[in-house]
Parts: C-alpha cells; structure tokens; sequence
C-alpha cells in the first residue's frame, strides 16, 4: 500500500483486497483453516493463497482428521501431500480416525525431525507400524497411541529409538484378561527419561508400577485409568507431584491433549521476537 | 470500562486518522509493537501507529482493556476474545486481523485468524472466492492441474510396502 504523506482525508476505510494481505497474515488464516481444506480448498482460490499454501512453514504441524476429507480426496493422499509439502520440516502430526501403516512408515521416513506424534483412533495402525515408523524418528519427544495397541517388543524399539521420549501415553486397552507387567516393565526400563506417562486400560500390578517409579526417575506426572491390577496405596504419593489414579475421561483428555499438540506448534510457528522458538508439550501442561 | 484505581501510567496513542487514545500501558503493553515503542522511549509523547485507523484503534483498545482487567485465566481469557468477536462483521475482521499483525498481539491474532478461517470452512472454492472478493487468476488449464494434484495424486507413485 501506498501511503502517500500529506493526504488530508484518504478514502481507504477498505481494507486491501485479501488476496494482496501480508503473506504472513495470509499464513497465518489459512494455518487455522487445518490441513485438510488448505489442500482442498485454499490453493484453488488464487495463485497467491496457493504459494503461500506450498511454503514448507505451512507444514510443520499437521492434523488430519478422517471426518474432514470427503470425496473424492483420500484421507491417505492427503496426508503424504502434506508431508511431501513439509520438506522434511514436519514437527508434529496428529492422526485421527484414519491411517495405515505404510502411511505412518511413509511420515516418519521423510520427517526425521519429529517430536510429536499423536494416532487417535487409527485402527488399521498397528503396533508393528509403530516399531517401524519410530526408528526414524530419533527426535521424538511426545507419543499419543489411541487404540493402538503395541507390545512389549514396540515399546522397546520406542525407547530405544526415541531417547528423547518424555511423554508417553497410551490409551489403548488390553482386552485380555488377568495380571500382567511385562509392558509396565518395558516402560520402565526403555524410557528413563519420561517425564509425563499416560496410561489407561493396562494389565499392571504394583510390580509395574513400582518398576516404573524407579525406571522412570523424571517422572513428575502419572495419569491412569482402568488399571484394575493395581493397588496404589502410598505407593507414588510422595515422589509425583501430578497424579491422577482414576482419570473419569478419556474423551477430555483426549482433546486436552490434542490442543497441547496445536499449542506446541502454534509456538513454534511465530518464532517471533517474544516467542520461545521450543515449547515442549510438557512445558505446556503445566 | 470500570475506572482504573491508582493507575501507574497512560499512553496516548494516534491512529492514522490522527485520532487520540489514552491507554493504562499495562493494557497497551500488550502490543509488543507498543512495549517496544515505550522500552525505546517513546512513551512519553504521543505514540503514532501509521498502520491502524481510529475505528479499528478504539476497537483494538477496548480489547485490550478488557483482556489485561481478566486475571491469569486462559478460559476466561477466551471467552472473552470469544465474545469480543462475536459482533464483528466480516470487514472489520480484515481490519482487525491487519491491526493484530501490525501491533504485534499474538492471542488476538490467533483468535481473529481463526474467526476467519471459520468463515470458509467447509465452503466451496467459489464460495471463498465471492466472500473474500478474490479473483481467480488461475488459467484454466493450471486450475484443472491443481484440481488434479490434490486428488488421487499418489495413484501408481511408489509405495512403501515392506522396506
């Protein structure tokens, strides 16, 4: 815009045409918008909101919800043109409703720089895609596995893999029945340093949950549900400071922590003068 | 606004219409644009934004009058930018979004962002265009390959079965 000095009275009480916004600003609309309709919708509106779509800082985090993507767009595609969009610049992905393995090994070997991932409700998601996917994934730092379930052996190549890990939940329950620590065990001896755990629908006895407490020597925050096995007694009251033994639901914990994920790379997109350019989840929280 | 007790410190601020506003700076401060004018000493005087018309200043200060009075409570904080907007036309979201940017508020530029961005969700790229008042310079032929790209894109690429 022009703003010529000595105007007396400028009849510009219009603002400019939208497509001559400020690109940031622009950015900053369409990253609202979400992921999916910015790939449907806003790079067919003008050839500037498309350039302004395509800019690698449009993609650093990504949520894809299955209830967004309508015909004839696959939940699947869209997903790998945002990564694809992403330069390898992607730090957080969520995944709601939808994915597959191959989709989930596709992320993690072209985003080598991720730290938060979350998989709500992909149920074609399996542990194995898990193992797979998280060997490139030597960066991360927030993992959200809703109904997908993984065993011992994931949780081991997660923390092995994942050194970073500091937030672990996992709201995937086991249908079986009787006692078992063995997954509490692999926690506790693959993931020292987690800070928050998560963990709902789980087999454990005091035996994991002790082990757990004495792996995970960061812990500061514990949340469970429906870990029937267990009797908590004194036993973590003195050492966690944030502990919630029979969190009523998952359904608000779970948006709870979805809007943690947005906020993270909110935070991390206006890398502005005042903004913090690293916000961990866990920072987040409290 | 209730009347301030004991305020420490007003700002004047001018709009681009050469409008006056008197402003407690611990409200104005929430611009950074503003913290860095009053930091580098301007605060004195009276502190000139070239960029924000009087309409849009006297909207910008009720807000932040209103959002600084709400102690250290994000839902409240919330529902407050919630309500703020609410009344807001279309046009005057452009404005405020412009004025956002400008002074440097990154929770009222969220919000207004995405109270604009909910205004084309789930519309058609036709429907975007008239509202936002966009001309589709697109030839045909690079609009149909965008269309295509988004599409079934990945149909024959190379999958990433077993590794």
């Amino acid at each position: 815009m022009a703003s010529s000095s000595s105007n007396s009275i400028e009849e510009e009480a219009t603002p400019p045409p939208w497509e001559k916004l400020p690109r940031e600003i622009t950015a900053a609309i369409l990253l609202k918008l979400g992921a999916v309709e910015i790939l449907t919708t806003a790079v067919e509106v003008c050839t500037t909101w498309r350039s302004v779509s395509m800019q690698p800082s449009m993609w650093r985090y990504v949520r894809m919800e299955k209830s967004d993507v309508e015909w004839p767009h696959d939940f699947d595609d869209l997903c790998r043109r945002a990564v694809d969009l992403s330069q390898g610049q992607l730090i957080g992905i969520t995944l709601k409703g939808s994915g597959t393995n191959d989709l989930l090994l596709y992320i993690s070997q072209r985003s080598g720089q991720l730290k938060h991932l979350a998989l709500v409700n992909c149920y074609d998601i399996t542990g194995e895609g898990v193992k797979e996917a998280v060997k490139n994934l030597p960066l991360l730092e927030n993992l959200y596995l809703n109904h997908t379930y993984i065993d011992v052996e994931a949780i081991e190549t997660v923390g092995r893999s994942c050194p970073l890990l500091k937030f672990f939940i996992l709201t995937s329950f086991d249908w079986r029945s009787g006692e078992s620590d063995e997954e509490a065990l692999a926690i506790a001896q693959n993931m020292p340093g987690l800070v928050e755990l998560r963990i709902f629908g789980n087999r454990m006895t005091n035996v994991g949950l002790k082990a757990i407490l004495e792996g995970c020597l960061h812990l500061k925050s514990l949340y469970m549900r429906r870990c029937h096995n267990v009797n908590f007694g004194k036993l973590c009251s003195e050492r966690i400071k944030d502990l919630k033994l029979d969190v009523d639901s998952i359904k608000k914990y779970e948006e709870e922590i979805l809007c943690l994920f947005a906020k993270c790379s909110c935070a991390l997109l206006r890398s502005r003068s005042d903004a913090k350019s690293e916000v961990s989840l866990t920072e987040l929280l409290r | 606004m209730a009347a301030e007790t004991g305020t420490p410190t007003t700002l004047t601020l001018k709009s681009n219409d050469d409008e006056l506003f008197s402003v407690a700076e611990s409200a104005a401060i929430l611009s950074v644009t503003i913290r860095n004018m009053v930091e580098d000493g301007c605060a004195g005087g009276v502190i000139p934004l070239d960029n924000v018309d009087g309409k849009t200043l006297a909207s910008v200060i009720t807000y932040m009058n209103g959002i600084s009075a709400i102690p250290a409570d994000e839902e409240k904080k919330k529902s407050y930018r919630d309500k703020f907007l609410s009344d807001k036309d279309f046009e005057t979201l452009a404005d405020m979004v412009l004025a956002a940017n400008y002074l440097n508020m990154s929770c009222l530029m969220d919000a207004v962002s995405a109270k604009i961005a909910q205004v084309m969700e789930k519309k058609s790229v036709g429907w975007v265009r008239r509202k936002f008042g966009i001309e589709n310079d697109y030839t045909p032929e690079e609009e149909a390959a965008v269309k295509e790209e988004h599409k079934w894109t990945f149909e024959g690429v190379e999958t990433d079965d077993d590794n």
